[in-house]
Protein backbone atom coordinates (compact mmCIF):
# COMPACT_ATOMS: atom_id res chain seq x y z
CA UNK A 1 0.00 0.00 0.00
CA UNK A 2 2.20 2.99 -1.05
CA UNK A 3 1.73 6.84 0.61
CA UNK A 4 3.17 10.04 -0.61
CA UNK A 5 4.11 12.86 1.25
CA UNK A 6 5.19 16.50 0.46
CA UNK A 7 8.10 17.95 1.97
CA UNK A 8 11.40 17.45 2.81
CA UNK A 9 12.42 14.73 5.03
CA UNK A 10 15.50 13.73 7.36
CA UNK A 11 18.20 11.88 4.94
CA UNK A 12 17.62 8.37 5.94
CA UNK A 13 21.46 7.68 5.94
CA UNK A 14 22.14 9.84 8.48
CA UNK A 15 22.00 9.41 12.10
CA UNK A 16 19.23 12.14 12.24
CA UNK A 17 17.02 9.96 10.76
CA UNK A 18 17.22 7.13 13.29
CA UNK A 19 17.33 9.72 16.14
CA UNK A 20 13.75 10.79 15.02
CA UNK A 21 12.65 7.14 15.53
CA UNK A 22 13.77 6.62 18.67
CA UNK A 23 12.30 9.69 20.12
CA UNK A 24 9.10 7.54 19.22
CA UNK A 25 10.61 4.29 19.64
CA UNK A 26 8.65 1.35 21.56
CA UNK A 27 7.79 1.29 25.00
CA UNK A 28 7.37 -2.13 26.74
CA UNK A 29 3.41 -2.32 28.23
CA UNK A 30 4.94 -6.03 29.42
CA UNK A 31 4.32 -5.14 33.22
CA UNK A 32 1.64 -2.52 32.82
CA UNK A 33 -1.92 -3.12 35.25
CA UNK A 34 -4.24 -1.26 32.55
CA UNK A 35 -5.31 -1.79 29.61
CA UNK A 36 -3.35 -0.20 26.78
CA UNK A 37 -2.08 0.05 23.41
CA UNK A 38 1.94 0.81 22.90
CA UNK A 39 2.83 2.15 19.43
CA UNK A 40 6.45 2.95 18.18
CA UNK A 41 9.49 2.16 15.79
CA UNK A 42 11.64 -0.77 16.19
CA UNK A 43 14.35 -2.07 13.88
CA UNK A 44 13.71 -5.28 12.03
CA UNK A 45 17.05 -6.58 14.37
CA UNK A 46 15.93 -5.48 17.08
CA UNK A 47 11.90 -6.44 17.68
CA UNK A 48 12.47 -4.53 21.88
CA UNK A 49 12.89 -0.46 20.04
CA UNK A 50 15.52 -0.01 22.22
CA UNK A 51 18.73 0.59 19.61
CA UNK A 52 18.42 2.12 16.33
CA UNK A 53 21.63 2.39 13.80
CA UNK A 54 21.48 3.16 10.48
CA UNK A 55 22.94 0.10 9.40
CA UNK A 56 19.96 -1.91 10.57
CA UNK A 57 17.60 0.69 8.72
CA UNK A 58 19.09 -0.36 5.12
CA UNK A 59 16.35 -2.35 3.03
CA UNK A 60 18.75 -2.41 0.40
CA UNK A 61 16.20 -0.56 -2.30
CA UNK A 62 14.84 1.78 0.18
CA UNK A 63 14.94 1.99 4.17
CA UNK A 64 13.07 -0.13 6.11
CA UNK A 65 10.57 0.73 8.69
CA UNK A 66 9.17 -1.47 11.31
CA UNK A 67 6.44 -0.85 13.24
CA UNK A 68 5.73 -2.48 16.82
CA UNK A 69 2.16 -2.54 18.36
CA UNK A 70 1.34 -4.25 21.54
CA UNK A 71 -1.69 -4.31 22.60
CA UNK A 72 -2.98 -5.59 26.35
CA UNK A 73 -6.49 -6.32 27.10
CA UNK A 74 -8.62 -8.47 29.79
CA UNK A 75 -9.59 -11.40 28.40
CA UNK A 76 -13.16 -11.77 28.52
CA UNK A 77 -14.28 -14.87 29.32
CA UNK A 78 -12.22 -14.61 32.77
CA UNK A 79 -14.53 -11.93 33.80
CA UNK A 80 -17.48 -13.69 32.90
CA UNK A 81 -16.21 -16.81 35.44
CA UNK A 82 -15.59 -14.34 38.02
CA UNK A 83 -18.83 -12.69 37.88
CA UNK A 84 -20.46 -15.90 37.23
CA UNK A 85 -18.67 -17.04 40.49
CA UNK A 86 -19.66 -14.05 42.65
CA UNK A 87 -22.95 -13.92 41.28
CA UNK A 88 -23.56 -17.82 42.23
CA UNK A 89 -21.81 -17.19 46.12
CA UNK A 90 -23.99 -14.24 46.54
CA UNK A 91 -27.57 -16.28 45.22
CA UNK A 92 -28.54 -13.14 42.65
CA UNK A 93 -27.30 -11.18 40.47
CA UNK A 94 -24.82 -7.89 40.64
CA UNK A 95 -25.82 -4.94 40.66
CA UNK A 96 -24.30 -2.65 37.75
CA UNK A 97 -22.05 -0.74 40.24
CA UNK A 98 -20.94 -4.17 41.93
CA UNK A 99 -19.88 -5.39 38.64
CA UNK A 100 -17.95 -2.46 37.97
CA UNK A 101 -16.14 -2.86 41.34
CA UNK A 102 -15.71 -6.55 40.04
CA UNK A 103 -13.92 -5.42 37.02
CA UNK A 104 -11.91 -2.81 38.28
CA UNK A 105 -10.58 -5.75 41.09
CA UNK A 106 -10.45 -8.17 38.25
CA UNK A 107 -8.06 -5.57 36.16
CA UNK A 108 -5.78 -4.93 38.91
CA UNK A 109 -5.41 -8.71 39.86
CA UNK A 110 -4.94 -10.16 36.41
CA UNK A 111 -3.52 -7.84 34.18
CA UNK A 112 -0.14 -7.48 35.37
CA UNK A 113 -0.10 -11.24 34.58
CA UNK A 114 -1.59 -11.04 31.07
CA UNK A 115 1.12 -10.80 27.88
CA UNK A 116 0.19 -8.08 25.32
CA UNK A 117 -0.52 -9.43 21.68
CA UNK A 118 2.54 -8.05 19.38
CA UNK A 119 1.87 -6.79 15.99
CA UNK A 120 4.85 -5.88 13.89
CA UNK A 121 4.07 -4.03 10.62
CA UNK A 122 6.87 -2.93 7.87
CA UNK A 123 7.67 -0.63 5.43
CA UNK A 124 10.02 0.59 3.23
CA UNK A 125 10.68 4.13 2.39
CA UNK A 126 11.81 5.64 -0.85
CA UNK A 127 13.08 9.17 -0.12
CA UNK A 128 13.71 10.60 -3.58
CA UNK A 129 10.32 9.28 -4.46
CA UNK A 130 8.75 10.61 -1.76
CA UNK A 131 7.15 7.28 -0.68
CA UNK A 132 6.26 4.97 2.07
CA UNK A 133 5.21 1.27 0.84
CA UNK A 134 3.15 -0.19 3.99
CA UNK A 135 3.32 -3.97 4.09
CA UNK A 136 -0.05 -4.20 5.52
CA UNK A 137 -3.50 -3.48 4.44
CA UNK A 138 -5.67 -3.52 7.54
CA UNK A 139 -7.43 -0.16 8.59
CA UNK A 140 -5.77 -0.17 12.45
CA UNK A 141 -1.78 -0.61 10.47
CA UNK A 142 -2.82 2.27 8.14
CA UNK A 143 -4.03 4.35 10.78
CA UNK A 144 -1.12 3.76 13.17
CA UNK A 145 1.45 4.03 11.13
CA UNK A 146 0.59 7.53 9.58
CA UNK A 147 0.03 8.99 13.00
CA UNK A 148 3.27 7.55 14.07
CA UNK A 149 5.08 8.82 10.97
CA UNK A 150 3.65 12.31 11.31
CA UNK A 151 4.44 12.63 15.24
CA UNK A 152 7.82 11.34 13.86
CA UNK A 153 8.57 13.10 10.84
CA UNK A 154 6.31 16.02 11.08
CA UNK A 155 4.49 14.88 7.39
CA UNK A 156 1.31 13.91 6.60
CA UNK A 157 1.26 10.90 4.57
CA UNK A 158 -1.61 10.38 2.22
CA UNK A 159 -2.55 7.23 0.31
CA UNK A 160 -2.12 6.33 -2.96
CA UNK A 161 -4.63 6.88 -5.61
CA UNK A 162 -4.32 6.66 -9.35
CA UNK A 163 -3.21 10.55 -9.91
CA UNK A 164 -0.73 10.12 -7.30
CA UNK A 165 0.86 6.03 -8.61
CA UNK A 166 1.09 8.20 -12.58
CA UNK A 167 2.77 11.26 -11.26
CA UNK A 168 4.69 9.05 -9.21
CA UNK A 169 5.77 6.50 -11.68
CA UNK A 170 8.94 6.86 -14.82
CA UNK A 171 6.08 8.46 -17.08
CA UNK A 172 7.23 11.17 -19.44
CA UNK A 173 6.02 14.85 -18.64
CA UNK A 174 4.07 14.68 -21.53
CA UNK A 175 2.17 11.40 -20.36
CA UNK A 176 1.87 12.65 -16.66
CA UNK A 177 0.37 16.21 -18.15
CA UNK A 178 -2.13 13.92 -20.30
CA UNK A 179 -2.83 12.04 -16.69
CA UNK A 180 -3.86 15.49 -14.87
CA UNK A 181 -6.27 16.35 -17.61
CA UNK A 182 -7.69 12.65 -18.79
CA UNK A 183 -11.00 12.24 -18.67
CA UNK A 184 -13.12 9.44 -18.40
CA UNK A 185 -14.09 7.41 -21.37
CA UNK A 186 -18.13 6.02 -21.33
CA UNK A 187 -18.36 2.56 -22.93
CA UNK A 188 -21.55 2.31 -24.92
CA UNK A 189 -24.52 0.36 -23.62
CA UNK A 190 -24.69 -1.98 -26.29
CA UNK A 191 -28.18 -3.71 -24.52
CA UNK A 192 -30.48 -0.67 -25.96
CA UNK A 193 -31.35 -1.14 -29.17
CA UNK A 194 -29.80 2.25 -31.31
CA UNK A 195 -27.83 3.19 -28.30
CA UNK A 196 -24.47 4.33 -29.00
CA UNK A 197 -21.48 2.07 -30.48
CA UNK A 198 -18.16 4.08 -30.06
CA UNK A 199 -16.36 5.17 -26.38
CA UNK A 200 -16.52 8.54 -26.30
CA UNK A 201 -15.13 11.04 -23.39
CA UNK A 202 -17.16 12.45 -20.76
CA UNK A 203 -15.85 15.04 -18.36
CA UNK A 204 -14.35 14.17 -14.91
CA UNK A 205 -16.68 13.91 -11.58
CA UNK A 206 -17.04 17.10 -10.42
CA UNK A 207 -15.74 17.44 -6.96
CA UNK A 208 -17.21 18.54 -4.15
CA UNK A 209 -15.97 20.63 -1.61
CA UNK A 210 -16.61 19.80 2.24
CA UNK A 211 -18.35 23.68 3.19
CA UNK A 212 -16.56 26.19 4.58
CA UNK A 213 -17.10 27.32 8.12
CA UNK A 214 -20.60 29.48 8.31
CA UNK A 215 -18.97 33.37 8.86
CA UNK A 216 -21.77 34.95 10.76
CA UNK A 217 -21.33 38.26 8.41
CA UNK A 218 -21.78 35.68 5.54
CA UNK A 219 -24.55 33.44 6.66
CA UNK A 220 -27.26 33.02 3.87
CA UNK A 221 -24.95 33.00 1.30
CA UNK A 222 -23.77 29.92 -0.92
CA UNK A 223 -24.01 26.53 1.32
CA UNK A 224 -21.19 24.93 -0.44
CA UNK A 225 -18.67 25.71 -2.85
CA UNK A 226 -18.57 23.43 -5.75
CA UNK A 227 -15.56 22.74 -8.09
CA UNK A 228 -16.15 22.79 -11.80
CA UNK A 229 -14.99 19.82 -13.05
CA UNK A 230 -12.38 20.18 -15.80
CA UNK A 231 -13.49 20.02 -19.34
CA UNK A 232 -10.04 20.02 -21.78
CA UNK A 233 -10.18 19.79 -25.26
CA UNK A 234 -9.88 15.65 -26.07
CA UNK A 235 -14.27 15.92 -24.42
CA UNK A 236 -15.84 14.64 -27.29
CA UNK A 237 -19.42 14.90 -27.30
CA UNK A 238 -21.72 12.43 -27.49
CA UNK A 239 -23.26 12.66 -30.71
CA UNK A 240 -25.38 9.22 -30.14
CA UNK A 241 -28.37 8.82 -28.06
CA UNK A 242 -27.78 8.13 -24.27
CA UNK A 243 -29.36 5.71 -21.91
CA UNK A 244 -32.57 6.88 -21.21
CA UNK A 245 -32.94 4.44 -18.51
CA UNK A 246 -30.58 1.40 -17.82
CA UNK A 247 -31.85 -1.96 -16.34
CA UNK A 248 -29.96 -3.42 -13.57
CA UNK A 249 -27.65 -5.78 -14.45
CA UNK A 250 -28.90 -8.74 -11.79
CA UNK A 251 -32.23 -8.19 -13.59
CA UNK A 252 -31.09 -7.91 -17.08
CA UNK A 253 -30.49 -11.85 -17.10
CA UNK A 254 -32.70 -14.88 -16.31
CA UNK A 255 -29.93 -17.09 -16.05
CA UNK A 256 -27.97 -17.62 -12.40
CA UNK A 257 -24.91 -19.86 -12.04
CA UNK A 258 -24.89 -21.98 -9.56
CA UNK A 259 -22.00 -21.14 -7.90
CA UNK A 260 -22.15 -17.57 -7.79
CA UNK A 261 -23.48 -15.48 -5.81
CA UNK A 262 -24.75 -12.48 -6.59
CA UNK A 263 -25.06 -9.49 -4.29
CA UNK A 264 -26.92 -5.77 -5.16
CA UNK A 265 -25.07 -3.32 -2.54
CA UNK A 266 -26.37 -0.06 -2.24
CA UNK A 267 -24.20 2.39 -4.08
CA UNK A 268 -22.24 4.46 -1.24
CA UNK A 269 -22.52 8.01 -2.87
CA UNK B 1 -6.88 16.33 2.13
CA UNK B 2 -4.67 18.54 0.60
CA UNK B 3 -5.69 19.86 -2.68
CA UNK B 4 -2.52 17.66 -4.56
CA UNK B 5 -4.16 14.41 -2.73
CA UNK B 6 -7.72 14.45 -4.26
CA UNK B 7 -7.06 11.95 -7.03
CA UNK B 8 -9.00 9.17 -5.65
CA UNK B 9 -12.13 11.54 -6.27
CA UNK B 10 -11.02 13.46 -9.50
CA UNK B 11 -8.83 10.28 -10.68
CA UNK B 12 -11.08 7.35 -9.60
CA UNK B 13 -12.13 6.50 -12.70
CA UNK B 14 -8.61 5.92 -14.07
CA UNK B 15 -8.08 2.91 -11.89
CA UNK B 16 -11.65 1.66 -12.67
CA UNK B 17 -10.54 1.76 -16.66
CA UNK B 18 -7.00 0.27 -15.70
CA UNK B 19 -9.07 -2.88 -13.86
CA UNK B 20 -11.11 -3.09 -16.76
CA UNK B 21 -8.59 -3.49 -19.32
CA UNK B 22 -6.76 -6.08 -16.89
CA UNK B 23 -9.69 -7.94 -17.74
CA UNK B 24 -10.06 -7.23 -21.47
CA UNK B 25 -6.14 -8.03 -21.58
CA UNK B 26 -6.81 -11.34 -19.94
CA UNK B 27 -9.57 -12.77 -22.06
CA UNK B 28 -8.37 -11.72 -25.31
CA UNK B 29 -4.52 -12.08 -24.94
CA UNK B 30 -4.01 -14.49 -22.44
CA UNK B 31 -2.82 -12.27 -19.58
CA UNK B 32 0.37 -12.58 -19.79
CA UNK B 33 2.60 -9.35 -19.73
CA UNK B 34 6.49 -8.64 -20.42
CA UNK B 35 7.07 -5.76 -18.19
CA UNK B 36 10.05 -3.29 -18.50
CA UNK B 37 13.54 -5.23 -18.03
CA UNK B 38 11.64 -8.16 -19.19
CA UNK B 39 9.98 -9.53 -16.28
CA UNK B 40 7.07 -11.91 -17.11
CA UNK B 41 3.56 -11.88 -15.07
CA UNK B 42 0.46 -13.60 -15.00
CA UNK B 43 -2.66 -11.97 -13.85
CA UNK B 44 -6.36 -13.67 -14.18
CA UNK B 45 -9.17 -12.51 -12.22
CA UNK B 46 -10.33 -14.49 -9.32
CA UNK B 47 -13.41 -15.12 -7.63
CA UNK B 48 -14.30 -11.66 -6.90
CA UNK B 49 -15.85 -8.57 -8.50
CA UNK B 50 -17.51 -5.32 -8.08
CA UNK B 51 -19.16 -3.22 -11.25
CA UNK B 52 -18.83 0.54 -10.30
CA UNK B 53 -22.45 2.24 -10.80
CA UNK B 54 -22.07 4.69 -13.18
CA UNK B 55 -24.09 7.04 -11.43
CA UNK B 56 -24.85 7.66 -7.60
CA UNK B 57 -28.14 6.71 -7.60
CA UNK B 58 -27.37 3.50 -9.10
CA UNK B 59 -27.07 0.52 -7.23
CA UNK B 60 -23.48 -1.50 -7.57
CA UNK B 61 -23.08 -5.22 -8.21
CA UNK B 62 -20.71 -7.98 -6.33
CA UNK B 63 -20.56 -11.06 -7.76
CA UNK B 64 -18.52 -13.73 -6.05
CA UNK B 65 -17.38 -17.20 -5.80
CA UNK B 66 -16.95 -19.34 -8.64
CA UNK B 67 -15.78 -17.79 -12.06
CA UNK B 68 -17.62 -14.39 -11.81
CA UNK B 69 -16.10 -13.58 -15.13
CA UNK B 70 -17.84 -15.99 -16.87
CA UNK B 71 -21.32 -15.04 -15.79
CA UNK B 72 -24.17 -13.98 -17.65
CA UNK B 73 -24.49 -10.85 -15.05
CA UNK B 74 -20.84 -9.95 -15.80
CA UNK B 75 -21.21 -10.13 -19.87
CA UNK B 76 -24.34 -7.74 -19.47
CA UNK B 77 -22.45 -5.57 -17.05
CA UNK B 78 -20.10 -5.14 -19.43
CA UNK B 79 -22.54 -4.64 -22.28
CA UNK B 80 -24.45 -2.19 -20.66
CA UNK B 81 -20.43 0.13 -20.51
CA UNK B 82 -19.79 -0.78 -16.67
CA UNK B 83 -16.25 -0.70 -15.48
CA UNK B 84 -15.10 -2.53 -12.64
CA UNK B 85 -14.60 -1.05 -9.27
CA UNK B 86 -12.97 -4.07 -7.17
CA UNK B 87 -11.81 -7.44 -8.36
CA UNK B 88 -9.48 -10.10 -6.53
CA UNK B 89 -6.36 -10.91 -8.75
CA UNK B 90 -3.79 -13.73 -8.94
CA UNK B 91 -0.95 -12.51 -10.25
CA UNK B 92 1.97 -14.51 -10.58
CA UNK B 93 5.54 -14.63 -11.40
CA UNK B 94 8.10 -17.61 -12.13
CA UNK B 95 6.91 -19.84 -9.32
CA UNK B 96 5.61 -16.85 -6.90
CA UNK B 97 1.96 -16.28 -6.74
CA UNK B 98 -0.07 -13.39 -4.57
CA UNK B 99 -3.98 -12.95 -4.83
CA UNK B 100 -4.96 -9.75 -4.46
CA UNK B 101 -7.95 -6.99 -4.02
CA UNK B 102 -7.72 -3.94 -5.59
CA UNK B 103 -9.62 -1.36 -5.02
CA UNK B 104 -9.87 0.80 -8.31
CA UNK B 105 -10.59 4.56 -7.31
CA UNK B 106 -7.54 4.23 -4.59
CA UNK B 107 -5.54 1.58 -6.27
CA UNK B 108 -4.85 0.27 -2.77
CA UNK B 109 -4.67 -3.48 -2.65
CA UNK B 110 -6.48 -6.08 0.68
CA UNK B 111 -6.84 -9.61 1.24
CA UNK B 112 -3.48 -9.63 0.38
CA UNK B 113 -2.15 -13.59 -0.12
CA UNK B 114 2.07 -13.47 0.00
CA UNK B 115 3.58 -16.70 -2.19
CA UNK B 116 4.84 -19.74 0.49
CA UNK B 117 8.21 -18.12 2.27
CA UNK B 118 10.79 -19.70 0.37
CA UNK B 119 12.29 -22.99 1.31
CA UNK B 120 15.71 -21.26 2.38
CA UNK B 121 14.70 -18.97 4.76
CA UNK B 122 15.74 -20.11 7.99
CA UNK B 123 15.20 -17.53 10.73
CA UNK B 124 12.66 -15.19 11.38
CA UNK B 125 14.72 -12.79 10.23
CA UNK B 126 14.98 -14.56 6.79
CA UNK B 127 11.18 -14.88 6.55
CA UNK B 128 10.82 -10.95 7.09
CA UNK B 129 12.71 -10.12 4.70
CA UNK B 130 11.57 -12.50 2.39
CA UNK B 131 7.98 -11.37 3.13
CA UNK B 132 8.81 -7.78 2.47
CA UNK B 133 10.66 -8.49 -1.15
CA UNK B 134 7.40 -10.44 -1.53
CA UNK B 135 5.31 -7.40 -0.31
CA UNK B 136 8.04 -5.29 -2.94
CA UNK B 137 7.42 -7.17 -5.85
CA UNK B 138 3.82 -7.54 -5.69
CA UNK B 139 3.83 -3.86 -5.95
CA UNK B 140 5.74 -3.59 -8.42
CA UNK B 141 4.08 -5.30 -10.79
CA UNK B 142 0.85 -3.59 -9.82
CA UNK B 143 2.74 -0.60 -10.22
CA UNK B 144 3.97 -1.75 -14.01
CA UNK B 145 0.71 -3.16 -15.18
CA UNK B 146 -0.52 0.52 -14.40
CA UNK B 147 1.89 1.89 -15.93
CA UNK B 148 1.04 -0.09 -19.29
CA UNK B 149 -2.16 0.90 -18.94
CA UNK B 150 -1.27 4.47 -18.53
CA UNK B 151 1.23 4.23 -21.78
CA UNK B 152 -1.73 3.24 -23.96
CA UNK B 153 -4.98 5.20 -22.35
CA UNK B 154 -2.80 8.48 -22.67
CA UNK B 155 -1.59 8.04 -26.05
CA UNK B 156 -3.83 10.43 -28.54
CA UNK B 157 -4.71 7.66 -30.25
CA UNK B 158 -6.35 5.56 -27.78
CA UNK B 159 -9.78 6.52 -28.79
CA UNK B 160 -9.82 4.99 -31.97
CA UNK B 161 -8.06 2.03 -31.35
CA UNK B 162 -7.29 0.92 -27.84
CA UNK B 163 -10.54 2.04 -26.49
CA UNK B 164 -12.43 0.70 -29.60
CA UNK B 165 -11.33 -2.80 -29.42
CA UNK B 166 -12.06 -2.65 -26.05
CA UNK B 167 -15.64 -1.42 -26.55
CA UNK B 168 -15.82 -4.29 -28.93
CA UNK B 169 -14.76 -6.99 -26.29
CA UNK B 170 -17.27 -5.41 -23.76
CA UNK B 171 -20.14 -5.85 -26.65
CA UNK B 172 -19.30 -9.57 -27.46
Amino acid sequence: MPFFWQGKIVDPRNDEFAEHLSLQRFRTIENAASEEVSIGWVTPADPTGDNFSTEDLDGGVGTWLRLRIDKKSMPMKWLQIHRDAAEKARGKKLSAKERRELKDDLMDQLLPRVLPTITLVDALLFEERKTVLLFATSKSAKEAFTKLFFETFSLQLEPGDPLQAGLNSDLSNDDKHALERVNPIRWPNTTLEGGPSKPVTVPRPVIQKAPEPKDEALEGAEDAVVEESVVTDDVIAADEPQAAVEEPVAEATAQEPEPTEIESLENEA
Amino acid sequence: MSQAFQGAESHGFVGEEFLTWLWFKWETEGGEFTLTGGRIVGIAIDDFLTFAAQTEDETEQTLRRGLPTRTAEARTALRQGHRLRKARLLLAEGERQWTATIDAPTLSLSGVKLPEDAEECESEMDRTADRAANWLALHEIVQALYRMFLKERLHPDYQSTGAEAQANWMAR
